[in-house]
């Protein structure tokens, strides 16, 4: 009996773990465009609104839903705090927010790489900019689909068949 | 710790005035593009930062300043009181209005301090200024490089007084016609005037009837000659009194000068302030 209720336990988590991954997997292009959309509206924060960029996170963190949104917070947050460069703000803020994200580490870099320019030069050169990490981002939103249309479901029954594996082995 | 030793200055590099410039602007340098082409940026409190670096032309005009490496801090001081002295000169008791007025110095003696607080003491009437005490008026301040009132938000920093209104960030003559327009004040004050469209403002505004007390840079009445928009509103005789501030082992003291130019005689020597 105690057997059985171990097996059917395994058996459960395999799955949840599987369904876990895919989860990710459908997640991670949906947090991409929604990166996008963000880039598009600091850059109309920047050339139409001259949003100071303390604001234009904070705003652009309030129209975002999670788990994007504490990355845009916390780097607002650390801008209005004092002596911390806007580069610092957001390189800190992606360490400690990235983890929560489905996403992966080419996307991180593209902000990354952003960090080191916004705020530091005149409209058309940030819009150049943004421009240019919105482009990068769409194409890794391109790649994500088709990782989601390779693994999404692979991963699903993966977890439930290594769960069935291990059931085996056991017994 | 300040030092006059070379070798025990501390030199700050490429990284220092890059997060030095970030800091300054609020992580925002794109919008701050009208001030790179002035060339300097005003902080929260009213304080003004100099820029000095490689500029970027755009058919003959400066557009732009890249690679900023020197700064200069003038850290703005507000010295209620500063004024004290002055104002029974500058009321008109008969006519019950203050009186056109030019205020003429050297950089860095305190004008834009004495300008304050006259926009404060008039705006808020008072004893100081006659017997018996005016009433307050209405004071409209341009404040083109955000000095007088250091507005933050469009909120002045400084107490300019309860009847002041600012308009910032705003040229001078652009700004004296829309105070004029639709503020209707009393008194308009402004700094640091000297091109031929603020003497044109200024002229429109005396022919309104609204008070001028205005700024500029100079030593004296002469050097003001020498300044075709000055020298016209000196002989059009558009200021009732000039004063003229120096500055002397620490004390900034002032002189008067009717609109012929002659030297007022004061009841006390105009001991004005300590800057």
């Amino acid at each position: 009996m105690l057997k059985l209720l171990g097996a059917v336990l395994i058996l459960l988590s395999g799955t949840l773990a599987g369904f876990h991954q895919a989860a990710r997997f459908a997640a991670r292009p949906k947090q991409i465009r929604e990166l996008i959309l963000a880039m598009q509206r600091l850059e109309t924060e920047i050339s139409y609104g001259f949003t100071p960029l303390p604001d234009a996170f904070s705003k652009m963190a309030e129209q975002l839903g999670e788990p994007l949104r504490p990355l845009f917070k916390r780097a607002a947050h650390y801008m209005a705090s004092s002596g911390i460069t806007a580069q610092e703000s957001i390189q800190r803020s992606l360490q400690e927010n990235w983890k929560r994200t489905a996403m992966k580490t080419p996307e991180r870099d593209i902000l990354h790489q952003l960090s080191f320019t916004l705020g530091t030069s005149d409209r058309q050169d940030q819009i150049k900019h943004i421009a240019l990490a919105a482009q990068q981002l769409k194409h890794e939103e391109a790649m994500a689909r088709d990782e989601q249309a390779k693994y999404e479901k692979i991963s699903r029954s993966l977890g439930l068949l290594i769960g069935a594996l291990i059931v085996i082995l056991i017994f | 710790m300040f030092t006059l030793e070379e070798d025990k200055a501390y030199k700050p590099d490429r990284s220092d005035t890059r997060t030095f410039l970030d800091l300054i602007s609020n992580h925002s340098l794109y919008t701050l593009e009208e001030e790179l082409r002035k060339g300097f940026i005003t902080v929260p409190g009213g304080h003004r930062i100099g820029l000095s670096g490689r500029t970027v032309l755009s058919g003959g005009r400066v557009e732009h300043i890249r690679d900023i490496s020197g700064f200069n801090v003038r850290i703005a001081k507000e010295i209620q009181g500063a004024a004290n002295e002055m104002m029974p000169y500058l009321y008109d008791v008969k006519e019950k209005r203050m009186r056109h007025t030019l205020i003429l110095s050297p950089p860095q003696h305190g004008k834009t301090t004495l300008l304050r607080d006259i926009a404060r003491q008039i705006s808020r009437g008072g004893s100081l200024i006659a017997d018996p005490p005016p009433q307050g008026i209405k004071v409209g301040i341009i404040d083109e490089r955000s000095e007088i009132a250091g507005s933050l938000h469009g909120v002045p920093s400084f107490d300019v007084g309860p009847r002041t209104d600012v308009m910032d960030a705003c040229p001078k003559a652009e700004g004296m016609m829309m105070m004029i327009r639709s503020m209707s004040p009393d008194v308009l004050i402004v700094d640091e005037i000297g091109r031929e469209e603020d003497a044109e403002a200024v002229t429109e505004a005396l022919h309104a009837g609204i008070t001028v007390i205005a700024s500029a840079h100079g030593s004296g009445p002469e050097e003001l000659r020498n300044r075709p928009a000055m020298r016209r509103l000196m002989e059009e005789r558009m200021f009732e009194m000039y004063v003229i501030l120096h500055r002397s082992g620490g004390r900034t003291s002032f002189r008067l000068l009717d609109r012929q130019m002659r030297g007022l005689q004061l009841r006390m020597k105009g001991e004005a302030y300590h800057a």
